[in-house]
């Protein structure tokens, strides 16, 4: 009886011991990146001068002359912060890590996580009829917006843009006041991030807190709690960080506020509001193509979608290219083709053939539906490259507005092409066809993968000669993914990486006379 | 203290799906040195899922189907002690018409491996009290996708469980069966490494729920033990987990539940006893984030001496 009990126990022990080794193999998974402060690797005093992408000059933004170090005004700003850093709370020492020495981080991670939420595609009614999100009635359903790729892209760039001017702005008044920081001007504090001996008025982590705030706001209206509870946490772990007092927070605000009200401004004007036109208009637009080359791309979806996604999302203002028609792809191969014949061949080997390691690939840049979209995938390896070579908020508000900016032009130049060819997807042209990524609600010609991927490996080959080459693997990668994804022709990938390479020609020129190099 | 009681008191293991016959869930045990291999096909689908806890359709997927085709072998190890070893093949694929055009996917699903022992037994005036524990561990066979709701073959995570059984039968072949299981299932490898479940993840892993498994049986021999016959309760729980959202596809950390009701049947072949044939049939009456599947199976055990 002693015995059996014995090894009844034992059996228990092992089993008990199993679980704890289980549970202990079970690591926390990451829901945020793993930002920290770090060293800047230059600090760009001359940025003030630096051209900005909307404003036209950087006093065009007025803030108020800063008190002195020495006054009683300043030395009360200053108290104040010491005594906020007295008594640290466990969540505000945690806010401080979050947010970081660089701000331009988090708000980027927070637009990608954003934009993931609402990625979202309408689903059809009872009825069968489909229903748009509507910015007068955010609410829904479906709630606004659909944050899909143009979307996405576009709420990036113009966060970026009002980013990057915005610093250009503060640069200008940092160093035409240089107000020290508060703990050169009182060696007792030391603050929390790593000090990089920026003047501190107006405060830049106010100006990209704020900026970014407003412009996401106006993209995501249902998140304007979150985004204002996030931005009152910014600001106010910059004073618990030690690193700016209240009147460096609000001139940057100043900065941020009117900078992002110039973004907003040009959004509200940049033909975004028409880009998804009715039925009527997208019958014409396709009818056209019709006439021109004789094929159109049709909606295979059940129930149709009666309007592609976006048809008139070429008229959206670009940034840098002049004119759709200069970096329009050449016609894709006709219906009679031995080009589209062999494509078809070609695709349907793939997907009967398809290896794990092309599987992989295909899951690895779809960032499709729910997900933060290929910009928002090359945001993320910029931001990660950008913190590897030490950045600082201006370079990095730099990189990131190149970026955005080259990938909203390399979109609109990709739905040009789409509507404008309106070419059928692999689905439509080749009988009983299989894919194993979802086939998307517009024209497969070009690839927006393609587009948008190399348009961000070129900036990011400007930015980061040293990767250049890593980056343009990778966009050729996203490019072919969607190949064996089975929902693009290798030419739709192919031309559509030239396309994107061509676009982005035109911001890098922007970017090589900024008087940044 | 209390949690060690309760891990006592809780179950044992299962492995996969809805195996019907010599399942760690059943109270079946083989004799010393004996094998029973079962052989098992069904066939389910479903053209309604619930989304979170609404119940929609999607005309792009249309109705799922899905085939497994399961080995499982239980060998008397012990005269109280069975081993269980199997492993399903699944292959599912959306109807035609459909608006998806996707392709489906098939292959070996998960191993499984489950020790089934007797831990106590008693006979009253009129029938028995049966009490059995299960520890089981499976794992996937092959490298298939997790992530490709909803034609995934599986869930793609290791599992460890632990189940109770408890059987009352009476002489006349009456029996009632009640099982309760805790399954702690592992992390999935998806092929990308950013993921939204009620907010970013910057991994490929994805943490797939531990659920709670209920199974309620009641049944009946006829024909001098030859023919059972079995109406049946699955209840399956999952402790997190979030929600599909609207119109998304599911994803390995979608908090999963069914309430599946079903029938089982076996026959034992008078003139060769040492074999059955089985049908089995199920249906998912209630869910979340879960196929209304509807299931019907066959299959054939044998068993035999070594």
């Amino acid at each position: 009886m002693t015995c059996k009990m014995k090894k009844n126990n034992i059996i228990l022990s092992f089993i008990i011991a199993c679980l704890f080794i289980l549970q202990a193999c079970e690591e926390d998974l990451p829901t945020m990146a793993n930002y920290k402060d770090y060293s800047f690797a230059s600090v760009d005093s001359d940025a003030g001068s630096w051209t900005p992408v909307l404003l036209s000059s950087p006093d065009n933004i007025v803030i108020a002359d800063p008190q002195p170090t020495s006054s009683a005004a300043y030395q009360t700003e200053l108290e104040a912060l010491k005594q906020v850093r007295s008594s640290l709370s466990e969540s505000q020492k945690k806010a401080i890590a979050y947010w970081t020495n660089n701000p331009t981080l988090r708000w980027n991670e927070i637009a990608l996580e954003l934009i993931a939420k609402y990625n979202l595609i309408p689903g059809p009614n009872e009825d069968g009829s489909y229903t748009l999100p509507n910015p007068n009635n955010p609410d829904g359903p479906p709630p606004f917006p659909f944050a899909h790729p143009p979307y996405a892209v576009r709420a990036l760039a113009y966060m970026s843009v009002a980013q990057y001017d915005g610093l250009i702005a503060a640069w200008h008044y940092k160093y035409q006041f240089n107000r020290a920081e508060p703990s050169e001007v009182d060696p007792s504090i030391s603050p929390d991030y790593i000090s990089n001996n920026i003047p501190s008025y107006p405060s830049d982590g106010a100006v990209v807190a704020q900026a970014s705030k407003e412009v996401l706001k106006a993209m995501f209206p249902l998140e304007a709690d979150y985004l204002e509870e996030m931005a009152n946490q910014h600001l106010n772990s910059l004073m618990w960080a030690g690193v700016n007092v209240q009147s460096d927070l609000d001139a940057g605000k100043i900065i941020g506020q009117e900078v992002a009200s110039i973004a907003l401004s040009r959004a509200a004007n940049d033909n975004m509001s028409k880009a998804q036109p009715n039925k009527a208009v997208s019958d014409s637009i396709k009818a056209s193509a019709y006439d021109r080359f004789g094929w159109q791309w049709e909606n295979l979806e059940s129930p149709v979608r009666p309007v592609g996604l976006t048809p008139l999302y070429s008229q959206v203002d670009m940034w840098y290219v002049p004119t759709l028609e200069e970096v329009r792809p050449i016609a894709p191969p006709g219906m009679d083709s031995p080009e589209l014949a062999a494509d078809i061949k070609k695709l349907v080997d793939i997907a009967d053939n398809v290896t794990e390691e092309q599987r992989a690939i295909a899951n690895y840049w779809q960032d499709g539906l729910g997900t933060y979209t290929p910009p928002g995938h090359w945001n993320k390896i910029a931001i990660d490259h950008l913190i590897a070579y030490g950045q600082n908020p201006i370079r990095s508000a730099r990189t990131l507005a190149y970026l955005n900016i080259a990938m909203m032009d390399a979109g609109i130049s990709c739905w040009d092409a789409k509507y404008y060819y309106h070419y059928p997807r692999p689905i439509q042209l080749i009988p009983n066809f299989k894919t194993i990524a979802g086939t998307p609600n517009f024209p497969s010609y070009t690839s927006g993968h393609s587009v948008f991927s190399a348009a961000g490996a070129e900036v990011l080959s400007y930015v980061f000669p040293q990767d250049a080459q890593k980056f343009r693997e990778w966009a050729l990668e996203a490019a072919v993914s969607r190949v064996y994804g089975g929902i693009h022709w290798t030419f739709d990938a192919e031309v559509g990486t030239t396309q994107g390479i061509q676009v982005a020609s035109y911001t890098i020129q922007a970017a090589q006379n900024d008087g940044a190099n | 203290m209390k949690t060690l009681k309760l891990l006592v008191i809780a179950l044992a293991i299962l492995a996969t799906n809805n195996l019907a016959a010599q399942t760690p869930t059943d109270a079946i045990l083989m004799g010393p040195k004996e094998i029973c291999m079962a052989f098992t096909y069904q066939y389910g689908s479903w053209d309604q899922y619930w989304e979170g806890t609404r119940l929609r359709k999607n005309e792009n997927v249309a109705t799922l189907n899905q085939q497994m085709g399961a080995f499982i072998a239980a060998i008397g190890v012990h005269k109280k002690v069975n081993l269980l070893v199997g492993v399903p093949y699944v292959k599912t694929h959306s109807s035609e018409p459909n608006g998806g055009k996707m392709a489906g996917a098939k292959g070996f699903q998960d191993i499984s491996f489950n020790v089934k022992a007797q831990v106590y037994e008693r006979t009253f005036e009129k029938g028995a009290l049966t009490v059995l524990a299960n520890a089981g561990y499976s794992t996937p066979s092959t490298n298939y996708l997790s992530d490709y709701r909803p034609y995934s073959i599986g869930f793609g995570a290791s599992e460890f469980n632990l189940r109770l059984i408890g059987q009352y039968k009476w002489n006349s072949g009456l029996f009632m069966r009640a099982a309760t299981a805790h399954l702690w299932r592992g992390q999935t490898e998806a092929e990308r490494d950013y993921y939204y479940a009620n907010g970013s993840y910057y991994t490929a892993l994805m943490d797939v729920p531990n659920a709670w498994e209920f199974n309620l049986v009641a049944g009946k021999w006829f024909l001098d033990n030859k023919l059972k016959v079995e109406a049946s309760y699955v209840g399956i729980k999952s402790v997190s987990g979030d929600d599909i959202r609207i119109y998304n596809a599911g994803q390995p950390t979608n908090k999963v539940q069914f309430d599946q009701i079903g029938m089982n049947t076996q026959f034992f072949l008078p003139p060769i006893p040492w074999m059955s044939v089985l049908a089995f049939f199920s249906h998912n009456v209630n869910g979340r984030n879960a196929g209304k599947f509807t299931r019907f199976g066959i299959g054939t055990t044998i068993q035999f001496g070594f």
